[in-house]
């Protein structure tokens, strides 16, 4: 099967078959955009929330990096291979607290990342149709092409299929 | 062509500086180990794509222990120390005596403590060529794959740059059988200020 890994701050788009895989979501979150009838997916592995709200020191900015920026690249790349923005869907994995800190105010990265994730799909009118986000633990998410299944994995607490 | 925060002249100064606190280190584990010899690499000094980072650590579903430190002051550096779960076990096996290295809450504060005392001594070394201030906070430590792991700390102490300075460090103790990386990621306030210091261009 062709296979695309996806790696962190990056983004990938298949149509008709294949898997887009990415690995070790902890705090970042993984969105998996799906057109069920052109069978085109996306798939984007965020890191952080807004890009507004971190410089960046090199002159190149990569919008894979954030929610905000990545989910609307990700719709115009599976756009251009043949998607209809109208028909997609997402399921989104990871935005878990790995780390247990005693001084933690607030709210976590993980929750801030699946917030803004949320959010702007909401913004794009991208409804969401399936999640496994949050808790302390990892995830590795793949997500099959020619059937919008996406199967989550863990280390030791199970696999779950969305 | 963009142009890199970093010269090689630079990764050179921060791989001697992660060579003498590392060193350090190693004596505190060496004696929490009784006494046991442990080894190190030559620190790496690297500047590293940011999508490449989760996976320096040789594979990124790796079953890991991650203790995590930020430190404070006058600088910002991250510190994780990672080992392997058999090497976790091992070394939990070691300080908690009568256990068999089972990850409990006795287990993983016995990692925890490592972690302290091992950034302590890094810490006090760097400090002291330096007359930096540095305060260490709490480590904190997960149990997980090594990909979610790396990219959670870098999410947490906003190392989120195209490009990212690494210090990496590869320690291992034969008779006991433990080995673990020590990760060293200054931020980028913290090498201006680190070269600054130490005059270099």
């Amino acid at each position: 099967m062709h296979t695309i890994k996806v790696k962190i701050a990056d983004l990938a788009v298949l149509r008709s078959e294949g898997l887009l895989i990415t690995i070790g979501l902890g705090s970042c979150v993984g969105i998996a955009l799906y057109d069920a009838e052109s069978k085109v997916g996306g798939l984007a592995h965020i890191l952080l929330h807004r890009s507004s709200q971190f410089g960046n020191r090199t002159n190149t900015f990569n919008p894979a990096k954030f929610a905000d920026t990545a989910i609307p690249v990700l719709i115009k790349k599976m756009e251009k291979i043949g998607g209809r923005r109208k028909r997609f869907m997402a399921k989104i994995a990871g935005g878990s607290q790995l780390f247990n800190f005693r001084k933690s105010t607030g709210i976590s990265i993980g929750e801030k990342n699946i917030e803004v994730v949320r959010q702007t799909l909401h913004e794009l009118k991208i409804p969401l149709r399936g999640e496994d986000v949050g808790g302390n633990f990892g995830r590795t998410m793949r997500f099959f092409v020619d059937s919008g299944k996406v199967l989550i994995t863990t280390m030791g607490r199970g696999d779950r299929e969305l | 062509m963009k142009e890199s925060i970093i010269n090689k002249d630079k990764l050179d100064v921060l791989k001697e500086l992660a060579n003498i606190g590392v060193g350090n280190a190693l004596t505190s584990l060496s004696q929490m180990l009784n006494e046991e010899k442990v080894e190190m690499d030559v620190p790496v000094a690297t500047l590293a794509p940011l999508q490449d980072v989760p996976d320096l650590l040789g594979g990124e579903e790796l079953p890991v222990a991650g203790i995590y430190i930020e430190s404070h002051g006058d600088i910002n550096l991250t510190i994780l120390f990672v080992l392997s779960l058999e090497s976790a076990a091992n070394l939990v096996s070691v300080l908690v005596p009568g256990s068999q290295g089972e990850f409990n809450e006795m287990g993983l504060s016995a990692l925890v403590e490592v972690g302290n005392i091992l950034t302590a001594s890094y810490l006090n070394a760097l400090s002291f060529m330096t007359d930096l201030k540095l305060l260490p906070s709490p480590p904190v430590i997960a149990v997980d794959m090594s990909a979610a792991i790396i990219s959670t700390v870098m999410a947490e102490a906003h190392i989120v740059d195209d490009e990212v300075v690494l210090l990496k460090t590869f320690l291992k103790s034969k008779q006991s059988h433990i080995s673990g990386h020590i990760l060293i990621l200054p931020d980028v306030g913290a090498l201006d200020s680190i070269f600054t210091l130490l005059g270099a261009r």
